[in-house]
């Protein structure tokens, strides 16, 4: 007989379990960069964009995120109109969204974990500030976190105190965390990280610079990638626009896809072959978000479903899928933000569109070998087009390259003693005779002689 | 042409600057963290400049000098200025594994101090690598290089030689400004300053690293010093007071350029010094000869440490 008092099993989280889960399989860049989706998610709604296509002209060019790293500091701070206090007192500090969260504003967030995962990697002393306006009257609050008092003060209490606080400059937040943990100092004493950082926000924030939110590390301003294909002449790329109706939600697509850059004329990986610098690929973009970037694996397609695997004979193709919808959560992105779900049921919907002009491209690399020197030719016809830039089209244009039939060769390859074929060649009439034309007119000479006309 | 070939390298007025500082600098973070024990290794040549300075400064006796020429290693073997001195014969990349392998090297500080004369290159970088992750807890590393425009290529091209000697390191908006003959030297330095630091992120050390040296001189070529301190753990937070302290003279923003000048010129400005203000145009004038403002305030800045040579007929 089981007790009463035993009749249930203890099925409560544990605050060391989130802090360890969650914190685990994200990089502490991609925890900076949940921050920085916050802020401007905070920017859109501000600007009152809806960003379903890249034709969409919204000025974001009055917002502003700063970052500032130090050996033992992160301080990460916006203009974009803070957190109110009752969405940090009902969502914002949240565990996992809660079903009544509003969902609905273009937002790249989805989960309700980005803020609380990116300070808990980020160290254990924490303090978020946001000044807001209500009623045209300015308002403030902080919420000072200490992880370790947080932790210790049992699982029965989840709640973080929030306190009066003076105003920041400007509407905004400002989160500070010290006490970094060890990732966060290691990482924040090397230059090269934040010098990537610069590089990685450059890229993934491509289309939000591009509409001129200003994004500052050190107090640098990041210049966005200038994202370009190739247009002119025989070639043209694509660009497809969809909507889809999904639980009764609108999710806009667009695809666009062709040559961002000459294919090598040697396919075999040379020594300055780099893939870190290789642009070459599938990009994803959720909510003006690049969530994959120059993806070569299965993900995108490469190597499944009779796609053959990705080879540095395609380089030069770039395939971009947007995909835009009021609610985040029909997107196809994963917690991290940092790769698909490929069981999403929108991006299963158009992977096959990729593949058509994935294939397309691969076939035009496979006949371009035929006529190098044509498609060289060709392909300097074309010119660098932002892709904002590009017209509509439902295909991609590339030459069409008749092949011609070609006739299977054989090479010979033989050894013989050097004056015995310096004798040949005299005796052919020029001592001074190529090796390789000895060959080919002994061949001749023995083909006429035994085969005759052909 | 092996450098000891063409120059007696310990005469050259700027480095004897920057050895002066580098040693100021060494006998000074002895005194902050525990260098009780350490081995020097470096480059001695055939005048073990440094290694006299290693012993008679900071009392090290257990000293490796890795030297690649076969007849450099022959005179070098010849040439050693102490007992404890062991000459290896190779190249620093294949020999350094055998310095950490020596029975009891791996568990005391080195100081090594790796004075090539040539430009960075491949070699140089995995040297650095090398260095910052094997060298044990306490360790002090110093890199020496040259930062002669033309061994970086065509200006256009200089850039991207840079980045592709180190890496991500290097901003993507390097400019050409940036790597001409006047500014590559502190480009080099801060660069490469950049690449150790992050390297030894990666590798996870215990106490980080501390760059505590970062010197450009030029006596006819420039040439760039880089280099810190690897604590151990627990001796990062006195290391770090250290280095952050003003009277810190290891880190110098523009090249140290000594004036070449006569016995007679240095003992004439010597008597002038040490002095509150700074030493006049005017006032060199009035002692009777003249010098370039840039001379003079190098020469204010590092008397002590410069050196006075002479010439014996006998």
């Amino acid at each position: 007989m089981i007790p009463a008092e035993k009749k249930r099993a203890d099925a409560n989280p544990t605050k060391a379990f989130f802090v360890r889960m969650i914190t685990r399989d994200i990089t502490l860049e991609d925890c900076i960069f949940d921050l920085v989706d916050n802020s401007i998610d905070g920017a859109w709604e501000l600007s009152g964009g809806h960003p379903l296509s890249l034709d969409d002209k919204t000025n974001l060019s009055a917002y502003k995120i700063s970052i500032r790293i130090e050996e033992d500091r992160f301080e990460i701070s916006d203009n974009c109109g803070g957190i109110t206090l009752d969405d940090a007192v009902e969502y914002a500090f949240t565990f996992g969204r809660k079903d009544k969260a509003e969902t609905e504003n273009f937002s790249i967030g989805v989960y309700g974990i980005g803020m609380k995962r990116a300070i808990f990697k980020l160290g254990t002393q924490i303090d978020i500030r946001s000044t807001y306006e209500i009623d045209e009257n300015l308002e403030s609050f902080r919420v000072p976190i200490n992880v370790e008092a947080w932790l210790a003060s049992g699982d029965e209490n989840w709640d973080f105190d929030i306190e009066e606080s003076e105003h920041l400059d400007q509407k905004g937040v400002k989160i500070t965390v010290s006490d970094l943990t060890e990732a966060a100092r290691r990482s924040f004493e090397s230059p090269r990280f934040i010098k990537n950082l610069r590089r990685s926000i450059a890229r993934d924030y491509a289309l939000h610079l591009h509409r001129g939110l200003v994004i500052e590390v050190q107090g640098k301003p990041v210049s966005g990638w200038t994202i370009e294909l190739r247009q002119g002449g025989d070639f043209s790329p694509m660009r497809a626009q969809f909507e889809n109706v999904m639980d009764g939600e609108r999710v806009f697509v667009e695809i666009l896809a062709g040559m961002a850059a000459p294919p090598p004329n040697d396919s075999e990986p040379s020594e300055d072959f780099d893939d870190d610098q290789n642009t070459s690929g599938w990009y994803v973009i959720c909510n003006g978000r690049i969530v994959l970037a120059a993806d070569k694996t299965t993900v995108t397609g490469w190597g499944t479903e009779g796609w053959p695997q990705w080879h540095p004979q395609y380089t030069g193709f770039m395939g971009i899928i947007v995909f835009s919808s009021r609610r985040a959560d029909l997107l196809p992105l994963t917690t991290t933000k940092r790769s698909v779900d490929e069981t999403s049921a929108v991006y299963r919907q158009f992977r096959p569109k990729m593949r058509e002009t994935t294939k397309e491209w691969i076939s035009y690399t496979n006949t371009r070998k035929q006529i190098r020197e044509e498609a060289i030719q060709r392909e300097a016809a074309a010119k660098a087009v932002p892709i904002f830039e590009v017209a509509i089209r439902q295909e991609v244009e590339l030459p069409r390259i008749i092949q011609k039939t070609k006739v299977p060769e054989a090479n010979v390859l033989y050894t013989v003693p050097r004056q015995r074929l310096r004798s040949l060649a005299s005796a052919f009439g020029n001592i001074n005779m190529a090796y390789k034309d000895v060959g080919l007119k002994s061949f001749e000479y023995a083909f006429k002689d035994l085969v005759g006309d052909e | 042409m092996a450098s000891f070939d063409s120059v007696n390298y310990s005469i050259r007025p700027s480095k004897s600057v920057q050895r002066g500082l580098v040693f100021e600098g060494l006998r000074r973070i002895a005194g902050a963290i525990d260098l009780g024990n350490a081995v020097y290794v470096g480059f001695g040549s055939i005048w073990f400049t440094d290694f006299i300075q290693a012993h008679r400064v900071l009392e090290i006796n257990d000293m490796v000098s890795i030297e690649a020429n076969e007849i450099g290693f022959k005179r070098a073997t010849f040439n050693k200025v102490y007992r404890t001195i062991s000459v290896m014969e190779g190249r620093a990349k294949t020999r350094l594994p055998d310095v950490l392998g020596i029975d009891g090297f791996s568990a005391r500080p080195w100081i090594i101090w790796l004075d090539y004369d040539s430009a960075l290159d491949e070699e140089i970088v995995e040297d650095m690598q090398w260095v910052v992750t094997n060298a044990p807890p306490n360790s002090v590393v110093l890199f020496t290089f040259s930062a002669t425009q033309n061994a970086y290529g065509k200006p256009v091209n200089r850039a991207d030689r840079i980045r592709a000697l180190l890496g991500d390191v290097v901003p993507d908006e390097l400019s050409k400004e940036e790597c001409e003959k006047e500014t590559l030297p502190t480009t080099l330095a801060g660069l490469a300053a950049d690449f150790l630091k992050s390297e030894v992120a990666d590798a996870a050390r215990p106490g980080g690293f501390i760059e505590a040296f970062r010197l450009s001189y030029l006596d006819s070529v420039a040439m760039v010093t880089v280099g810190g301190i690897l604590p151990a753990k627990g001796a990062a937070a006195a290391a770090r007071a250290m280095i952050d302290d003003k009277c810190w003279n290891g880190i110098v923003g523009e090249i140290i350029e000594a004036p070449p000048m006569t016995l007679r010129e240095i003992a004439t400005l010597q008597a002038e010094l040490p002095t509150v203000a700074n030493l006049t145009r005017a006032r060199i004038q009035e002692l009777g000869f003249d010098l370039h403002e840039r001379q003079i305030r190098s020469f204010q800045q590092y008397y002590k440490y410069l050196p006075s040579f002479a010439e014996i007929v006998a």
